[in-house]
């Protein structure tokens, strides 16, 4: 019997470095992902309303999060205004569509340019700063991207904040779950790709470079302020897009959700998936978006169980998903991407895992 | 008569008998849009629970024409997104034919929402910019036909107060204008009543200062009593809820500043009295319904409610409790209607809270004040209850100054 790609496979050999950087890792992981998005496209017609919004939720913020994961993962650096980035995405493609007659469509991704050249600037101390320096001076932006929000009333209506309009194509209209769920998902799809693309380009290998051995990459000839600078923008165009997706989606944008909070949620969703990892980002997004619902639901059964305990289910929740994310630190910190790499691994060296 | 027909015609019958039946035991579906935490918990959490009480009253009296009111109460802790999140869930799975809302900045969001899906909204934020169905004021973006409240509007009752200090500096022999000030967090809450009241402090001789900007969440807030020191300020309206201007008060206690607070109907009751302390003697707040102990002929039912949640009776609920008991009995009154009419939904909850004049929610006279509302104006009421807080040495006492009965201006109307 002669070995041929049908018969079952030992291992990935391969022999060209074209081969070595595929967007998928492997044919199979292709088809997997190939049938995901199929399942997906019949989701909300199968699905309720309840878990249609939680996986529009998991796309917007997934695509933020992939951002923020270039930013930290890829280029190593660190940010907390992210959620300050997402919320300039959602006013400034509400401002665009509202008081410039421009399609939502359109209004998204230039939103996302705008966010861009916003990220970019206060990119600029990374070019001096790093570590510790450069998280208080993002913080610093996010402080004043929110007080900006709350005063700049010809932009986001200040305090009152602003409507957005749903999105119209060809005069239908995308303004329920199931038919808004496409067009995340159509989103999501282009952002993940290209985020995966990029990684495998002369700019991503640059990033990685960047994070690896900035005194090497310079010496290599990797202009660190530029990439720096760069890895800023590209996260804060994701984060431009999520947020005007969310816009979009809830219909009114307001400062008040974009607070350090959210940012602190978005480093957590790239910490928990695996830093550096597009899977593990996908992974980190859906496990943060999902543990409140599990744990909302494990307490309502365990309140309905123990009567005495339906007034303090509440405070549970919270404090089960403090400890959730704790333990999850401590015995998986490599994050998920990490453990879905030895499920797989135990799987494929089944029943010989030496 | 066959045998086959009369197998059709019973089956028919008893499908209309279970059809009626389904339909009479049906529940009425209501969103309650609550705040139990965040900011404005002090307050919500009262008018929450007095919402909760009136709700669980009014299905152990027979319902609405014999139906249940199913309650689905969400704490959004004052988040607007959170408030326009659960909006869109219960559109898609409750189908609310009424919410019983909170705050400004989520109710104004809401607006433009509850109009398109014909969901009347009584909300507790009694923002002026709510009370124009059409939208022909100047100060709105946009009518907002579906929302009502019960009680003066925040400008109102602050222009109640404005006529009270008009007339406190004229009985103290104040000489020149007096100075009035806007104090609050730059929040939709706290802003909506800045303009309007301002204007016409300035109307009737006033001197208005800057506004000065303080938070919602309670703080120290002594730099922003020296900003008030320094301007001279004789007249400070305080536009944050209970727990913010507790702090603020204390820092000018501290500060020594000599200044007559006055409050939003948030911004002070019973119990803010006593956490106050000295600090709180003698500021003026707005209420639109009796205290506590007040001898009125409404206050039995009031008191009935109050034991849902309070089977022994002995706990004394603040303002805010028996405003959320007012806001669900007008609400109830606009069904009942509706369902004489015909059927209870959003389109005719609507119509029947427009075809009320001077209406007082039954059983509740002398406790809720009358409301008339027309297909042009939403402002149900524009008399004013006036209290003042006294400390009297550690056993404090409120004090009612009488009402105001301002006049119904067309140019006050979405303002």
């Amino acid at each position: 019997m002669s070995l041929t790609a049908d018969s079952m496979r030992c291992g990935e050999f391969r022999t060209t470095y074209k081969a070595d950087t595929t967007i998928f890792p492997t044919p199979r992981s292709r088809n997997f992902a190939i049938a995901g998005l199929i399942v997906l496209l019949f989701a909300p017609h199968v699905l309720d309303t309840y878990y249609t919004n939680l996986l529009i939720q998991i796309g917007y913020y997934g695509i933020a999060a992939l951002g923020l994961n270039i930013l930290v993962g890829f280029s190593g650096q660190i940010s907390l205004g992210h959620s300050a980035f997402f919320g300039f995405g959602a006013f400034a493609s509400a401002w665009i569509s509202n008081n410039f007659g421009v399609p939502v469509i359109l209004a998204i991704p230039l939103a996302g340019l705008m966010t861009t050249a916003v990220g970019m600037i206060v990119g600029i101390p990374a070019a001096r700063i790093k570590g510790l320096y450069l998280a208080i001076a993002t913080l610093a932006a996010q402080f004043i991207l929110e007080d900006f929000f709350n005063r700049a009333d010809w932009f986001s209506g200040g305090s009152a904040g602003s409507v957005a309009q749903p999105l119209n194509l060809f005069g239908f209209v995308f303004a329920t779950d199931k038919s808004y769920f496409y067009v995340v998902l159509f989103f999501m799809v282009v952002m993940y790709l290209a985020g995966s693309n990029l990684l495998r380009s002369r700019d991503g290998r640059a990033f990685v470079a960047v994070r690896d051995h900035y005194l090497s990459a310079e010496i290599m000839g990797i202009n660190l302020t530029k990439y720096r600078i760069l890895a800023f923008g590209v996260s804060s165009f994701y984060a431009g897009i999520g947020g005007a997706l969310f816009g979009h989606y809830l219909g009114f944008v307001s400062a008040e959700g974009f607070t350090i909070l959210l940012s602190i949620q978005f480093l957590a969703m790239i910490i928990i998936g695996g830093l550096g990892s597009v899977m593990g980002t996908l992974l980190g997004t859906v496990f943060i978006v999902l543990l409140p619902e599990v744990m909302e639901a494990l307490m309502t059964t365990l309140g309905s169980q123990l009567p005495g305990l339906e007034r303090g289910v509440s405070y549970l929740k919270e404090m089960a998903i403090g400890l959730a994310i704790v333990l999850f630190l401590i015995f998986e910190p490599d994050g998920l991407a990490h453990r879905w790499k030895q499920i797989k691994a135990y799987w494929k060296l089944y029943p010989f895992s030496y | 008569m066959s045998y086959r027909t009369a197998i059709a015609a019973a089956s028919a019958v008893a499908f209309g008998l279970v059809s009626l039946a389904a339909q009479a035991a049906a529940e009425i579906p209501v969103g309650h849009l609550a705040t139990y935490t965040g900011p404005t918990s002090d307050v919500g959490q009262p008018y929450g629970k007095g919402i909760e009480d009136a709700i669980e009253y009014i299905n152990r009296n027979g319902g609405i024409d014999g139906r249940k009111i199913r309650r689905e109460t969400v704490d959004y802790a004052y988040q607007t997104p959170r408030a326009i999140a659960t909006y869109k869930g219960w559109v898609s799975r409750l189908k609310p034919v009424a919410i019983l809302g909170w705050g400004t900045a989520d109710t104004e969001a809401l607006v433009r929402f509850v109009a398109q899906d014909q969901i009347p909204f009584i909300s507790a934020s009694y923002s002026g910019h709510l009370t124009d169905p059409t939208g022909k004021s100047p100060h709105i973006q946009t009518g907002a036909p579906y929302n009502f409240f019960y009680g003066p509007t925040y400008t109102d009752s602050c222009r109640a107060l404005v006529n009270w200090a008009k007339q406190d500096w004229e009985s103290k022999g104040g000489s020149g204008k007096p100075k009035f000030v806007h104090m609050g967090d730059n929040h939709p809450y706290p802003n909506a009543p800045k303009e309007g009241c301002a204007a016409y402090a300035k109307e009737i001789g006033f001197q208005v200062l800057p506004p000065i900007v303080f938070s919602l969440m309670p703080g120290d807030f002594k730099a922003q009593c020296l900003s008030l020191k320094q301007a001279g300020a004789n007249y400070a309206y305080l536009a944050n809820t209970a727990g913010s201007n507790i702090s603020l008060l204390k820092s000018c206690e501290t500060v020594g500043t000599d200044v007559q607070f006055l409050s939003n109907v948030w911004g002070f009751d019973q119990e803010s009295a006593p956490a106050a302390g000295k600090a709180g003697d003698g500021v003026v707040f707005p209420g639109s319904v009796p205290l506590w102990n007040e001898d009125v002929p409404g206050m039995r039912i009031v008191r009935e409610v109050s034991t849902v949640s309070d089977p022994a009776g002995t706990q004394e609920r603040t303002l805010h409790y028996v405003r959320g008991i007012c806001s669900v009995f007008l609400l109830r009154d606009a069904m009942e209607a509706a369902a004489k009419e015909g059927e209870i939904t959003g389109p005719a909850i609507k119509a029947a809270l427009e075809q009320m004049r001077d209406h007082v929610p039954g059983g509740l006279e002398g406790v809720c004040l009358p409301h008339t509302f027309t297909p042009e104006n939403h402002i149900g009421t524009t008399s004013v209850v006036g209290y003042r807080s006294h400390w009297n040495d550690g056993k404090p006492t409120l004090e009612n100054l009488g009402t105001v009965e301002l006049p119904r201006r067309d140019d006050w109307l979405g303002w």
